[in-house]
């Protein structure tokens, strides 16, 4: 099922209708797709940073940075400055190697993980088979670079946030990972394309919000969790840990961490929009509009038209549940560690069992909704 | 069985109603969005300090009497009080007075009980300095008078809270000369005045 | 050799060179910690190697299951058993050293002459790459289906003995019995440990 703008077929003839051979054409294409979303997964960290402090200032009636660019939205890059240009501490007594290494780590599997985001039909860097999972592998890395940064700071606040951050992702990553697989059940592929596609056709009415509202809501509750978002941010408890393994962090290295928690948070909520809210999918479905309008799907303007409406879905999806993730920051306190634990063990991961093993009877009962 | 069938449905129970309890959270929080901020943009806007303000205070060479009861009433006898006896006149005569506004608590102790009333406390308030010996004033610079927020040109005057008008919350866009809620000092006293006689 | 066979080959020793210093460093080095965390680098390059096998979903559950569940949990027994034990001085020790080089030595010359000897068939077939997990999956349900219960039921054994040994009510009544100690400081003052230089498992 080929549609849609095909963009690295239509590089790769250009260069080799100016005469380069196919592999150093597709060599040629390949860096080009992996720089732009590293760069717009930094912009989507100002983008974010911006919609955080713009809203967490209007949620308790404040008007929050206002003269650093229009509307302060260069705030972020303001802060972004002052931390290359401030002094890089590395404690006494520390372990400077796992001290560098710790951020680093943290940083790096958030950044391999937007491999799988699909922003449209083929705009995604790789449609892998394995897909989700890889996400769900990629982000299990996480908590030993938490756990090296807490180990090495030499500070009993840091040592502890760090084994928290770990126990909490760790414990997470089932519920997170089960209600993954119930989606997955249903859309036969772990790719994140196919999960996409397989909700795609009915417009709002096939996204699986509808028929996963269970597993929607373990999804992210447990992505809140492993993105350590406020309801669940104890590793950085302020008021108990300092800031847990950040505490001794200071320059670019704490920003790496500032990095890592938004750019997951950006990620956790485009997987969310990917698996439940059907990825790029508009509210009404493509086809049914083209039919309407009597104009044909293969017309170029048309195709360029739906690819950008795609990612404009995509993102706006995404940035929804950043704004939720933002409002229920100001709503929820902070949970006690023991009452983290209960709350994935006890209860999300009862609940995706359940979920689970319902859908997989629902998908042997009513094969034609649940995919057969 | 059934036992366990029913803590499944308060435990049930409890879930649903956690969720309603974070759902009305949620909505309180959304609700708090649509409100204009109640921050002070502070250095263009300023809140009119009331009457009785306990800001830097304001000395009267001319007047002082050199009695030191200011130092002595003083919790920390703070001010510097430099005179000497003038034989011709057989008078105290004062030479400086300092108050050291890094230390003094604002608590107006010495106004209260200067006999000639040479202290007074002002409005001002934005004390800060890069030396904090900065703060040490002499008798010229406890003689100044503040700028009025009222009268400044580059400020936007806010009233306080308790000079809105009743059920008022927003200090911002109010009709000019409109009335705080309850009386004027000056009312209470008319009306008390006609009942005493 | 054309471009992607290049690249497979260099990551290919990149990748060995990596896991054979990292193996090294794991047992070579004397902080316990450093060791489990070099411990975690041979897990992520044997999964990379798994990636060059065109085996992506091993190779994902290798970093899931080893690196995010197994290193993370040896991390945590480290950083939270505290115990410090001063080794007494062995008189004899260089036999038991001459014993354990002597079994290593053998095992190795068993396993390399194990590996020469065997007539590698290098299969031909094209690998299952993006089907592979139907064709684990359905090998799971057929041919493989007592291993996988076993090592299910293993995991559900391992899961009851975890609970029975964190509910309380299953702990024998002597060792709850309270005594004075309790009152007592139960942490020694002690000097500023350095993380990384520390000789023994200090876990922080």
């Amino acid at each position: 099922m080929e549609q849609g703008i095909d963009l690295q077929s239509t590089f790769v003839d250009a260069l080799m209708d100016l005469g380069v051979p196919l592999g150093s054409a597709k060599a040629l294409w390949l860096p080009l797709p992996m720089f732009l979303i590293l760069v717009s997964a930094t912009v989507s960290i100002f983008v974010t940073v911006w919609l955080e402090r713009k809203i967490s200032a209007a949620a308790q009636q404040r008007i929050g940075p206002e003269y650093a660019g229009p509307l302060g939205s260069l705030q972020a890059v303001a802060d972004g400055l002052k931390l290359i240009i401030k002094e890089d501490i590395t404690p006494a007594k520390s372990d400077p190697l796992l001290f560098t290494l710790g951020p680093a780590i943290v940083v790096i599997p958030v950044f391999l993980s937007f491999l799988i985001v699909p922003f449209g039909q083929n705009l995604v860097i790789t449609d892998l088979g394995i897909g989700i999972f890889l996400w769900i592998s990629l982000s299990s890395i996480t908590p030993i670079g938490l756990l090296m940064s807490g180990y090495s700071s030499n500070n009993k606040y840091s040592l502890l946030g760090g084994l928290r951050a770990a126990a909490q992702s760790i414990s997470y990553e089932i519920p997170l990972a089960l209600a993954v697989l119930a989606v997955v059940l249903m859309s036969n592929s772990l790719s994140t394309i196919d999960i996409v596609q397989q909700q795609s056709g009915y417009g709002i009415l096939g996204w699986n919000v509808w028929r996963q509202p269970v597993g929607f809501m373990i999804f992210w509750i447990a992505a809140l969790a492993e993105a350590e978002r406020l309801p669940f941010d104890l590793p950085e408890a302020e008021e108990e840990l300092v800031a847990g393994y950040q505490t001794e962090y200071s320059g670019m290295k704490f920003g790496l961490f500032f990095v890592g928690s938004y750019v997951n948070l950006v990620l956790s909520a485009l997987l969310v929009a990917v698996l439940y809210l059907g990825g790029w999918d508009f509210l009404i479905p493509i086809e049914l509009i083209s039919r309407w309008t009597g104009i044909s799907e293969s017309t170029p303007w048309l195709q360029v038209i739906t690819a950008s409406l795609g990612v404009m879905m995509t993102l706006l999806k995404a940035y929804l549940l950043v704004f939720l993730a933002i409002l229920l920051r100001w709503t929820v306190p902070r949970v006690r560690i023991d009452q983290l634990l209960d709350l994935g063990w006890k209860f999300l991961l009862p609940i995706s069992l359940v979920n689970l093993l319902l859908t997989a009877a629902l998908k042997l009962a009513f094969p034609i909704a649940f995919g057969g | 069985m059934l036992n366990f069938l029913k803590q499944v449905g308060d435990y049930a129970k409890g879930t649903a109603e956690a969720a309603k309890y974070i759902g009305q959270g949620l909505s309180v929080t959304f609700d708090h969005m649509r409100r204009r901020p109640v921050t002070v943009q502070y250095p263009y806007e300023k809140l009119i300090p009331s009457e009785r303000f306990r800001g830097r205070i304001h000395f009267e060479f001319d007047k002082c009497i050199s009695c030191e009861v200011c130092v002595r009433v003083c919790p920390i006898n703070l001010p510097v009080v430099d005179w000497e006896f003038d034989k011709a006149s057989k008078k105290k005569k004062l030479k400086h007075y300092s108050i050291d506004f890094g230390v003094c608590i604002f608590c107006g102790n010495c106004v209260e009980y200067c006999p000639t009333n040479c202290l007074s406390m002002t409005e001002e308030y934005e004390l800060a300095t890069y030396d904090r010996h900065e703060l040490n004033y002499d008798s010229v610079a406890l003689g100044r008078l503040p700028y009025k927020v009222t009268e400044d040109p580059m400020v936007t005057p806010l009233r306080e809270l308790a000079y809105l008008p009743k059920g008022v919350m927003d200090p911002h866009d109010l009709p000019k000369n409109s009335r705080r809620a309850g009386k004027l000092p000056e009312e209470i006293l008319a009306e008390i005045k006609p009942e005493s006689k | 050799m054309n471009l992607a066979e290049g690249v497979q080959f260099v990551s290919f020793m990149l990748l060995a060179g990596m896991m054979l210093a990292a193996a090294l460093g794991v047992v070579l080095l004397e902080n316990i910690v450093h060791s489990a965390f070099l411990l975690g680098m041979v897990f992520i390059s044997i999964s990379g190697l798994y990636i060059l096998l065109n085996a992506g979903f091993v190779a994902a559950a290798q970093i899931l299951i080893y690196v995010g569940a197994v290193n993370v949990l040896i991390l945590f027994g480290i950083m939270l058993v505290n115990k410090q034990e001063a080794f007494k001085s062995m008189p004899n020790a260089w036999l038991g050293k001459l014993t354990t080089a002597g079994v290593c030595a053998g095992l190795f010359a068993l396993l390399s002459s194990m590996v020469v000897a065997t007539p590698w068939a290098i299969s031909s077939e094209i690998a299952a790459g993006e089907l592979s997990v139907i064709l684990i999956g359905e090998h799971f349900f057929s041919d493989f289906l007592l291993p996988f219960e076993l090592a299910s039921v293993l995991l559900l054994m391992a899961l009851v003995g975890a609970i029975v040994l964190a509910r309380r009510e299953y702990l024998p009544d002597e060792l709850t019995e309270p005594t004075a100690e309790v009152f007592k400081l139960a942490e020694r003052p002690r000097e500023l440990a350095a993380a990384g230089s520390a000789k023994s498992d200090r876990g922080g």
